[in-house]
């Protein structure tokens, strides 16, 4: 007998297949930071804990003060990129100009090509200037590949920005300042907070880079949780992998709506 | 010496009355006399205020604790602070300051306590790293046989003052009682034995872990009769001699091993990791009296045993370095006194098991009492079957050597 | 993407600069920051590469990094590893992403909660999906655990080996899972993009399903998608904790070794390690400019 139901559920066997797939993972990493003793081959844990996540809130586990340190730096990052991203962002997505192509390939070659070599190559830099090691190093290593997605994400908002506004504005006798205050950041306000996000979340997820730079003195979030998913205790490590995802996710989802208008704009997240 | 690494220890050799860098080049490094009691004051003062950038592996949780809890609470008092840098090798730490060296940072350097010892101490004092002549001044060099070659040495490597004591560390293997029973943990070779007839369920990291490369040599141990033929100074005839025999064996032994020897873990956590998740059976550590908290805890089965294999275990002190352009060197000098002090190790021994790296003879009796009276748990060894048969370590040279030629002879072949 | 070219959602209007601060001005800042940091690490890579150190008074420069890591075996084995994980997480990210993508673009109105789930991930970072992927796939993971318990499975050792194996298949297995959001994204935009209409005026015509695939589907979706592909790949090339923690010490993809011998005491090693840091961004940049000359072909092709 197929009905019509079957017919749908067979039809849409596929896509459960693959959606199962991605979501498959989380199983086990979201059962094994609640376990202690999860010994094969038993499917379910045995014995359920908040081990993991009382070691993490500790005062002495430093994961809470590594995700206050991730937190600045990534925030550091955002506002720095999109500072740098706003007037290369507008020059690029407004004005025509001699080379504007080469710029606008040179400034997304940190999109595609990895940062290691250059992070590697200034270490020593770093280290002479005093800066490897700490949060400011690891900061300035992270605006290689974050500003490139800020310049292009606001670039491409100020592409789309209808300029009459501001022309608009200019007649009827608005300064530099107010002009942008009331007129283009409120217009832009979608791509900025996109740029924002994106920076943050580079930072966020930033692992190489920190670990290059910061020589293990920079202790952000993503530093912690390799060294517990390297150490013995794999309870510890799925605790402090849910405390890194679900800032990350939080910021996500409070920027669903640019986001969204922003992957309209073809603009991906790019693979972290 | 190198006068440029000595500029930032010289404040602290200074206090202590010492003239390790500033030494008559004709004699070397001249240990000046010392008025112990206003020196030590004077380092004590200077370190006041200080961050002691302390880098240490840091893959165990107990000690980590350890650190950040009762040793930040002890140097509270001085007003000193600890900056644990866990690192998942001490390489990176002499990594570290060898990159500061590359850069010309001889003062002011990132790091100012390492705890380290063998090839990455000899690496260190080769490449003249480290500020020396300063451990056997500390106060609690008192409680030390600095005629005991496991003081004076460090693989092989004097010590030369360049790194104090703290911990003792005794290789054991680690076992679980209901896969393996007393006669296959009797020898290396019931060992193999049993491994043998259940493939897939032991292994040891790959080398040039630190435990990876003790358990190599513990084989080594094993096929060559003991250390005796390669004791000394690296001898290239000795170790061409001693070796084939060894890479036949751990490639005959590779079938039997966990993914049959066709790889090895990364790290000893992996090693133990797998162990916990009850994917092998037995595995050596550098660490036995720690077994007793995985046990405790539930990470490890409470049928977790320990083991020393006949022909003896091999064991090693730890201990705590300088770096030469240390920041903070006077608070690494009181921080590394305070590791070696009696209720320190007394701390760590009931946090970890960890064995004293003290000369507890030269303790008072309360303190010989306490660390009697201190629980024990029934999957770890007493102090007493690990201390009974241990063997010395090689020379740094052959470990190095050893742990290349595993990596052409065994891991890619 | 827009800066690929790729696809543009409107016609961008540009005007001449006229008055105001020079565009050179507004640029500066980004460029200094790409210009100082990105191509000066990278060229004091190469430098460094060619055995320049200057604050230890090396300045005499060769080849001879290269020439070691041409006959060093790990490297070689390393430089095979890369590129076989890089390219085959990518291929089947791409092609799982595409399908994704078409089969969420026919659920048409209720596909807002597809697009949620399938897009879940793409905020997660890649060390937590190390450890999730480590801890299903694993020997002792939830799939053998599951295996076991189906009566499949004996021991850990009978479940095939897909972490810390030989192929790379869970380093694979993490890139997919990671980039196949990122991927299907991209596809649903290009197929959001007009290509309902030209299916339906395609049906009309008589088209088949297949050539509606073949003639208006994949042209809207692959540039995008080849664009994204890239990224992905050259990402993979680059990517040090996936491959450390999913991978074995022998061989270990090109990020690993390069760090391992960056982090060796023997200083020697140093150059070794730039040279890897190079040869990584020559991977990729490659991959670039292989991908601009498809696009370049695919434009000048005729409609």
């Amino acid at each position: 007998m197929s009905t019509a139901a079957d017919r749908r559920t067979v039809r849409h066997l596929p896509l459960a297949l693959v959606l199962a797939m991605l979501w498959a993972p989380w199983v086990p990493l979201v059962l094994r930071a609640f376990t202690d003793s999860w010994r094969f081959p038993a499917v379910l844990p045995e014995r359920m804990t908040l081990r993991g996540f009382r070691t993490i809130a500790a005062p002495d586990s430093g994961v809470f003060e590594g995700l206050v340190l991730s937190l600045e730096i990534g925030i550091a990052v955002s506002a720095l990129a999109c500072l740098v991203g706003w007037p290369a962002g507008r020059a690029l997505g407004t004005y025509q100009f001699r080379g504007r192509r080469a710029v606008q390939a040179l400034l997304l070659t940190p999109v595609i090509v990895p940062a290691l070599a250059a992070a590697m190559g200034l270490q020593i830099l770093f280290v002479r200037l005093g800066l490897a090691g700490s949060p400011p190093g690891v900061m300035l290593v992270q605006l290689i590949p974050a500003v490139p997605y800020a310049t292009s994400i606001l670039a491409a908002g100020f592409a789309n920005l209808d300029l009459d506004y501001e022309t608009q504005a200019r007649v009827l006798g608005a300064r530099g300042p107010r002009r942008l205050l009331a007129v283009t950041i409120p217009l832009m306000r979608g791509p900025l907070v996109a740029a924002a996000v994106m920076a943050f979340l580079i930072s966020w997820s930033d692992f190489l880079l920190a670990l290059l730079i910061g020589a293990g003195q920079v202790k952000t979030l993503p530093v912690q949780l390799f060294a517990a998913v390297t150490a013995t205790d794999t309870t510890v490590a799925a605790a402090v992998a849910l405390t890194m995802v679900a800032p990350a996710l939080l910021v996500m989802a409070a920027a669903a709506g640019p986001l969204a208008r922003l992957s309209q704009a073809n603009l991906g997240k790019g693979p972290l | 010496m190198n006068h440029r690494r000595c500029i930032p220890a010289l404040v602290a050799v200074a206090a202590l009355g010492l003239t390790a860098c500033g030494a008559d080049p004709a004699t070397g490094a001249r240990v000046g006399s010392i008025s112990t009691a206003q020196g030590w004051d004077a380092v004590v003062s200077a370190a006041e205020g200080q961050t002691v950038n302390w880098y240490m592996w840091g893959g165990d949780p107990t000690l980590n604790d350890f650190v950040n809890g009762y040793l930040a609470d002890r140097l509270e008092p001085f007003d000193i602070t600890i900056n644990q840098v866990k690192v998942s090798d001490t390489a990176q730490a002499i990594d570290t300051m060898l990159g500061e060296r590359q850069a010309g940072r001889s003062t002011d350097g990132s790091v100012d306590l390492v705890w380290v010892n063998g090839e990455n101490f000899a690496t260190g004092k080769q490449a003249d790293l480290w500020a020396c002549d300063w451990a056997q001044h500390l106060p609690n060099a008192a409680l030390f046989d600095f005629g005991d070659p496991a003081v004076a040495m460090d693989f092989g490597v004097p010590v030369d003052g360049c790194e104090a004591v703290w911990q003792q560390a005794n290789s054991a293997l680690v076992y679980d009682s209901e896969a393996l029973d007393e006669s296959d943990v009797a020898s290396v070779t019931s060992l193999i034995d049993w491994a043998e007839a259940h493939p897939g369920r032991f292994t040891y990291p790959a080398p040039p872990d630190f435990t990876g490369s003790m358990a190599v040599r513990t084989l080594l141990y094993d096929t060559i009769g003991g250390p005796d033929d390669l004791t000394g100074e690296f001898d290239e005839s000795a170790y061409r001699d001693a070796v084939p025999a060894l890479w036949d064996r751990l490639n005959d032994l590779e079938p039997a091993l966990w993914r049959g020897g066709e790889t090895y873990p990364q790290s000893q956590d992996q090693v133990e990791k797998m162990y916990a998740d009850g994917e092998i059976d037995a595995y050596f550590t550098y660490g036995p009296g720690a077994v007793g908290d995985k046990v405790a805890v539930g990470v490890f089965p409470d049928s977790t045993r320990e083991a020393v294999l006949a022909g003896g275990n091999i064991a090693n002190n730890s201990f705590v370095g300088i770096p030469g352009n240390a920041a903070h060197p006077e608070a690494a000098m009181v921080l590394a006194n305070l590791l070696q002090d009696p209720q320190t190790q007394l701390a760590l021994y009931k946090a970890e098991g960890t064995y004293p790296g003290i000369d507890l003879a030269r303790t008072d009796r309360a303190t010989r009492d306490e660390f009697a009276d201190v629980p024990r748990s029934p999957s770890v060894l007493p102090l007493e079957r690990l201390l009974a048969d241990a063997q010395p370590e090689l020379a740094g040279a052959y470990v190095t050597r050893i742990e290349h030629d595993w990596k052409s002879e065994v891991l890619q072949r | 993407m827009t800066g690929l070219r790729a696809v543009r959602p409107r016609p961008v209007r540009l005007t001449r600069r006229r008055g105001g601060v020079p565009v050179a001005l507004l640029l500066a800042p980004a460029l200094t920051v790409v210009v100082v940091f990105f191509l000066g690490g990278i060229s004091y890579a190469v430098a460094q590469s060619l055995g320049y150190q200057p604050f230890i008074g090396r300045h005499e420069l060769g080849l001879a990094a290269y020439r070691d890591l041409a006959g060093d075996p790990a490297v070689r084995a390393s430089f095979i590893l890369t590129l076989r994980v890089a390219l085959l997480g990518t291929a089947i990210a791409a092609v799982l992403g595409t399908s994704l993508a078409l089969l969420v673009h026919r659920l048409g109105r209720g596909r807002r909660w597809a697009i949620t789930m399938a897009q879940a991930n793409l905020a997660v970072p890649h060390l937590v999906g190390a450890l999730a992927i480590g801890l299903l796939l694993s020997q002792t993971g939830l799939i053998a655990r599951l295996a076991h318990a189906a009566g499949f499975v004996g021991a850990p050792r009978d479940f095939p080996g897909l972490i810390s194996d030989q192929y790379g298949i869970g380093i694979v297995a993490e890139y997919v899972w990671k980039e196949t959001p990122f991927l299907t994204l991209l596809a649903l935009n290009a197929l959001g993009r007009g290509t309902a209409q030209l299916g339906d005026a395609a049906r009309v015509l008589g088209a088949r399903p297949w050539q509606r695939l073949r003639h208006v589907t994949i042209p809207a979706v692959l540039p995008p998608l080849a664009a994204g592909s890239v990224l992905v790949f050259a990402f993979a090339v680059g990517s040090y904790e996936v491959p450390y923690l999913l991978g074995r010490p022998y061989p270990a993809t090109l990020p690993v070794v390069a760090y391992q011998y960056h982090t060796d005491v023997d200083l020697t090693y140093r150059a070794e390690a730039m040279a890897i840091a190079v040869l990584i961004t020559a991977l990729s940049v490659t991959a670039l400019l292989a991908f601009l000359g498809l696009l370049g072909r695919i434009a000048r092709r005729p409609a």
